[in-house]
């Protein structure tokens, strides 16, 4: 068991292959990967180098066929599927690149949901805080199809960071928003990250992004190569 | 293939699972389709096959003809084929009954009845006999031979002294069974004996008769002219007998084929319910689609064809599995019908010679053809509004649509706090047209399902028996109104010397199970008020029922203080019905008998009331026991109902039955054969229709798991969200259970509520119809239980499959899913 506390996130041998025989891709090939808690850690490379499925595997949403994930010390695959469910709302918040709000909800409800699924009361004033540092405070009442691509982002940013989670996974949270909302929220992700303590790990293209991060891991051919 | 046939087809196999949930709703159609026809016309197919076999092909007999009348109506155009038979009288024999008869031979074939050997009597001596009756006789012969008769003729209207005569064997008939079995036989005399025998104006012919073009016609148009004959020429209703079972065996009961109609209109309805809501639910989910067509090019004829070809297609597949699946279950439903009453009756036993000689076919080509055409219909039916819909859609709108095709707030108050409970209320409120048609298509055959239940609760066997008899056994002398020969039997003698005593009342009551014996009487009264022939009685109601005999008053008042004066009776409602001049205020003039005593006696009917059989003894005037019992100087105690601890004790029916033996004189009855009767009646009845309307509610449930899957279908990626975001597997399926529990709940309401509420005058109309014999109301709280457990139990599994199905794919392929 992984006991150093400085690393928050452990990735050991980690194996994802998809298909068999001639038609086999390896996603994650072999991979060992350390994360320092409140670190920005940016994770680039070409499309199908395999960087998305590793975000999946380190998030708990996929399984691996081999290997081990250690968060806060805790091997996550050795969960059952409830434990792992409570563990990532508990300990990990998602932000997707296509925002995956909830369309029947609105803002408000979107950003209570993991805590009404913890089971938490909702105090009032830490969500309205959120939504005034993201910017949003005035949507609240709105339906995820009457908001802008960055306000929707924001919202997810939102429901990312209300668990007060340890570990904040985003997939290309950026990929579709212009440039202008890409900077924006950016920075208000850097910052939030920043003020809470929390650790981000993120997926990007973007050179520029990435260069915002305090470390870049490199992965191709589902291996990381530049750690 | 033509481009509309290919994308229907191929839409077909891309929503596989919506498609094969249409196609079980249209397989449940078409099995009830074909199986209520050809289960229904082969029930009628045998019994009437059993009925030509066993019953006589005359269509009516005029009673009491005589001989002037029976010329005229020979020679009447509408009868196209007529025979004779008129009664002489009876052979004097210790056990067996053997009638004796003149018979002509067209009298003869329309009775069905056929000589072994040689021919019909001529001459006054002949007589046409069976081994049976000559071994009852305790003589021998053939063809040609002498054999001696006692007997006894008709003279005044009743059987004479016993003579002795020769006679000469002409014929012979055979032996059925029953004959042999009942000592019960038919013997063949003369008209020549008859018109030497009889006095001329005792001499009554039966006249048998056909009528003319009667296979163009109904039974109901047969019926009518059987009447009109009768009244040309004075035979009243009650001389006439007309053959109702070969009528019905024969002709067209014009009853028959509304009643079907309506049963397959109802199965109609429930499949185009059922398939219009699954086409509805799902339909949304399609606008894009069809949007994308129309915008390539699609019209909207083409559109509305791929949704019409989809379904036919599915109907394709759907309705031969419905065919054979019904051809399967005719044939299973009639042998278990055989196996089940074979061993019932002479008429059953023919019924299921029948079946297994195969003589006469279940199967149809236009049951199949009907089963088709009226499933193609439903389908078609079904689809009008779907194919309009999608139509309608138009290109700019469906590209935009998200796939929930439904026009989303931009804002909205909403939950401070979200639970699992939260979020079904919001998926369920924001689907609520889906929701409201899912329920109400459920419910509707779930509230049809309580009406009948209701119907069928209240037939209760018991309630039927109870209603028929007073106790659990009732003993009444043997009497015999009309034989001569044995004049002892007459209940002015049997008065005489009434073996219902206080002696045999009280051995009775001493048996142990016995609770109490409560005795009726009977006062054989006549008047000119009723019509000629008919005898009626007072009942002597004892004190104890009281009450229930002013409960029962319909109409008057009367106390059975009163009742106790002897000069008012209770008119039970039944003899209303023949007397309808009769009516509360009426004074009958009564002649009482009582043994050799005749006496008139005015009383007045002081109420009408409703009573059950069991009270009344069928007996149409009701007066207080100890006045009935004035009017007779002779003890007029004729039943003795007895009140037994237990239904059907054994022990104490041994008892009873060897009490009833070695009196000789007295029979009895048991409330547990009633009650047998009823019961095997009614368990067949249910078995039925409750699996007629288990299949139509498989059908509806149909809905249901087309609305849950669709559900879970179309927030696919929305669910798998919610699990990235930490909603565990159990939340899943607590949030598919509330989901599902919501219809089942709605349907529930609306099924048990309002088919409750509504089943109440369906039994008032039953009750006032005597369907089932039906008497009181009983909630049908077994098949409200029944439809709520397992409704409930229904969408547990199916909420379990659902997201046992959800979890197949994996959780990172659910958040990308994309339509």
């Amino acid at each position: 068991m992984n006991t150093d506390s400085s690393k928050i996130l452990v990735v050991e041998n980690l194996v994802k292959y998809y298909g068999t025989g001639e038609n086999q891709v390896r996603a994650v090939d072999h991979t060992d990967l350390e994360i320092e808690r409140g670190k920005f850690t940016a994770i680039v490379g070409r499309s199908g180098s395999g960087k998305s499925t590793l975000l999946h595997l380190i998030g708990g949403l996929d399984r691996p066929d081999e290997g081990k994930v250690w968060i806060e010390g805790k091997d996550i695959f050795a969960l059952k599927d409830d434990r792992l469910a409570e563990f990532r709302r508990k300990k990990i918040g998602f932000i997707f690149q296509d925002f995956n709000l909830i369309p029947s909800l609105n803002v408000w409800e979107n950003i209570v949901l993991p805590l009404g699924l913890d089971n938490r009361k909702v105090r009032r004033e830490d969500v309205e805080e959120v939504l005034e540092k993201i910017g949003i405070a005035d949507k609240k009442d709105a339906m995820p199809n009457a908001l802008s691509g960055g306000q929707k982002q924001r919202t997810a940013i939102a429901r990312a960071l209300v668990t007060s989670p340890a570990m904040i996974l985003a997939d290309e949270p950026t990929g579709n928003l212009d440039s202008q909302t890409e900077l924006e929220v950016m920075s208000l992700l850097k910052s939030c990250v920043k003020d809470m303590g929390q650790t981000l790990v993120m997926i990007t293209h973007d050179e520029m992004i990435a260069q915002m991060s305090d470390r870049m891991i490199e992965i191709e051919d589902g291996k990381a190569v530049n750690c | 293939m033509k481009m509309t046939t290919r994308v229907a087809y191929d839409n077909m196999k891309y929503y596989k699972s919506r498609n094969i949930l249409i196609g079980i709703a249209i397989v449940l159609t078409t099995l009830l389709l074909f199986v209520i026809p050809t289960v229904g016309k082969g029930m009628a197919d045998y019994q009437f096959a059993a009925v030509r076999k066993m019953y006589p092909s005359w269509h009516a007999l005029y009673r009491n003809v005589d001989e002037e009348t029976v010329r005229q109506l020979a020679a009447h155009h509408d009868i196209s084929a007529y025979g004779l038979r008129s009664d002489a009288g009876y052979m004097n024999l210790d056990d067996a009954d053997v009638a004796m008869m003149f018979m002509d031979a067209k009298g003869l074939e329309l009775y069905k009845m056929e000589l072994v050997k040689g021919g019909l009597p001529e001459r006054e001596d002949e007589i046409v006999v069976s081994e049976g009756i000559l071994k009852e006789l305790g003589q021998q012969g053939d063809i040609g031979d002498t054999i001696t008769v006692p007997y006894q003729v008709y003279r005044g209207g009743e059987l004479d002294l016993t003579e002795t005569k020769e006679f000469q064997i002409c014929g012979f008939f055979e032996d059925s069974d029953s004959n042999l079995e009942n000592r019960i036989y038919t013997s063949l005399v003369s008209e020549a004996f008859l018109k030497e025998e009889v006095p001329k104006e005792d001499i009554a012919y039966r006249f048998l008769l056909q009528i003319n073009d009667s296979d163009k016609t109904t039974t109901d148009n047969i019926e009518e002219t059987i009447k009109n004959i009768a009244g040309q020429f004075g035979i009243s209703e009650n001389e006439t007998n007309i053959n109702m079972e070969y009528l019905a065996a024969n002709y067209i009961d014009p009853v028959t084929i509304p009643a079907v109609i309506v049963i397959m209109a109802i199965i109609m309805l429930a499949g185009i319910i059922t398939i219009y809501s699954i086409y509805y639910v799902s339909m949304n989910q399609r606008i894009q689609e069809f949007g994308r067509l129309k915008a390539i090019g699609a019209t909207r004829r083409q559109i509305k064809q791929i949704v019409l070809r989809e379904g036919l297609c599915v109907a394709a597949f759907a309705i031969p599995v419905g065919l054979a699946l019904g051809t399967l279950s005719s044939k299973a439903v009639m042998s278990l019908f055989i196996r089940m009453f074979g061993d019932e009756s002479e008429f059953m036993r023919a019924m299921g010679e029948i079946v297994a000689s195969g003589e006469v076919s279940l199967f149809y080509w236009w049951a199949y053809l009907i089963a088709v055409t009226v499933t193609l219909c439903t389908v078609y039916i079904s689809l009008l509004r779907p194919m309009h819909k999608a139509a309608k859609i138009s290109e700019v709108e469906a590209m935009r649509a998200q796939g929930t095709g439904k026009k989303v707030r931009s804002s909205r108050k909403g939950y401070e706090y979200i639970t699992i409970g939260r979020l079904t209320l919001r998926n369920l409120m924001d689907n609520k047209k889906k929701s409201a048609i899912t329920i109400i298509s459920m419910a509707a055959t779930g509230v049809f399902l309580m009406v009948v239940a209701t119907v069928l609760s209240c037939a209760n066997p018991r309630e039927s028996a109870d209603s028929s008899m007073v106790g659990q056994y009732e003993i009444s002398p043997i009497i015999e109104e009309n034989d001569k020969e044995h004049p002892e039997l007459k209940w002015s003698e049997v008065q005489k010397d009434n073996p219902m005593d206080e002696t045999l009342r009280q051995q009775i009551e001493k048996l142990p199970g016995v609770e109490k014996v409560d005795t009726f009487s009977s006062i054989k009264v006549t008047g000119d008020m009723f019509m000629e022939g008919d005898s009626n009685a007072i009942n002597g109601v004892p004190e104890e029922y009281a009450k229930e005999l002013e409960k029962g008053i319909e109409r008057g008042k009367v106390t059975y203080e009163e009742l106790k004066s002897g000069d008012k009776v209770i008119m039970d409602s039944a003899l209303n019905h023949w007397y309808p001049d009769l009516d509360v205020g009426s004074k009958l003039k009564l002649t009482v008998h009582d043994g050799d005593r005749e006496y008139e006696k005015e009383v007045e009917i002081a109420a009408v009331g409703n009573y059950r059989s069991g009270l009344t003894n069928y007996a149409w005037l009701i007066m207080a026991k100890e006045a009935a019992d004035r009017l007779c100087e002779n003890n007029a105690d004729m039943y003795f109902h007895v009140i037994a601890d237990k239904d059907y004790d054994q022990t104490l029916f041994e008892s009873l039955e060897e009490i009833v033996k070695s009196s000789g004189k007295i029979q009895m009855e048991t409330w547990k054969s009633r009650y047998d009767n009823w019961k095997s009646a009614m368990a067949t009845t249910s078995g039925a229709t409750y699996a007629f309307l288990g299949i139509l509610a498989l059908i509806s449930v149909m809905n249901l798991v087309n609305t849950m899957l669709n559900s879970v279908h179309v927030r696919k990626k929305e669910l798998g969200m919610m699990q990235a975001i930490g909603m565990s597997d159990s939340q899943l399926m607590k949030m598919l259970q509330m989901e599902g529990l919501f219809y089942t709940a709605g349907t529930l309401l609306i099924s048990v509520g309002l088919g409750s509420i509504l089943g109440y005058p369906l039994f008032l109309y039953a009750k006032k119809d005597g369907m089932f014999n039906i008497t009181t109301y009983h909630y049908p709280a077994a098949a409200a239980l029944i439809v709520t457990v397992v409704l409930i139990l229904l969408q547990i599994l199916l909420a379990v499959g659902i997201g046992k199905s959800v979890r197949k794919d994996s959780l990172i392929d659910r958040v990308r899913f994309s339509e």
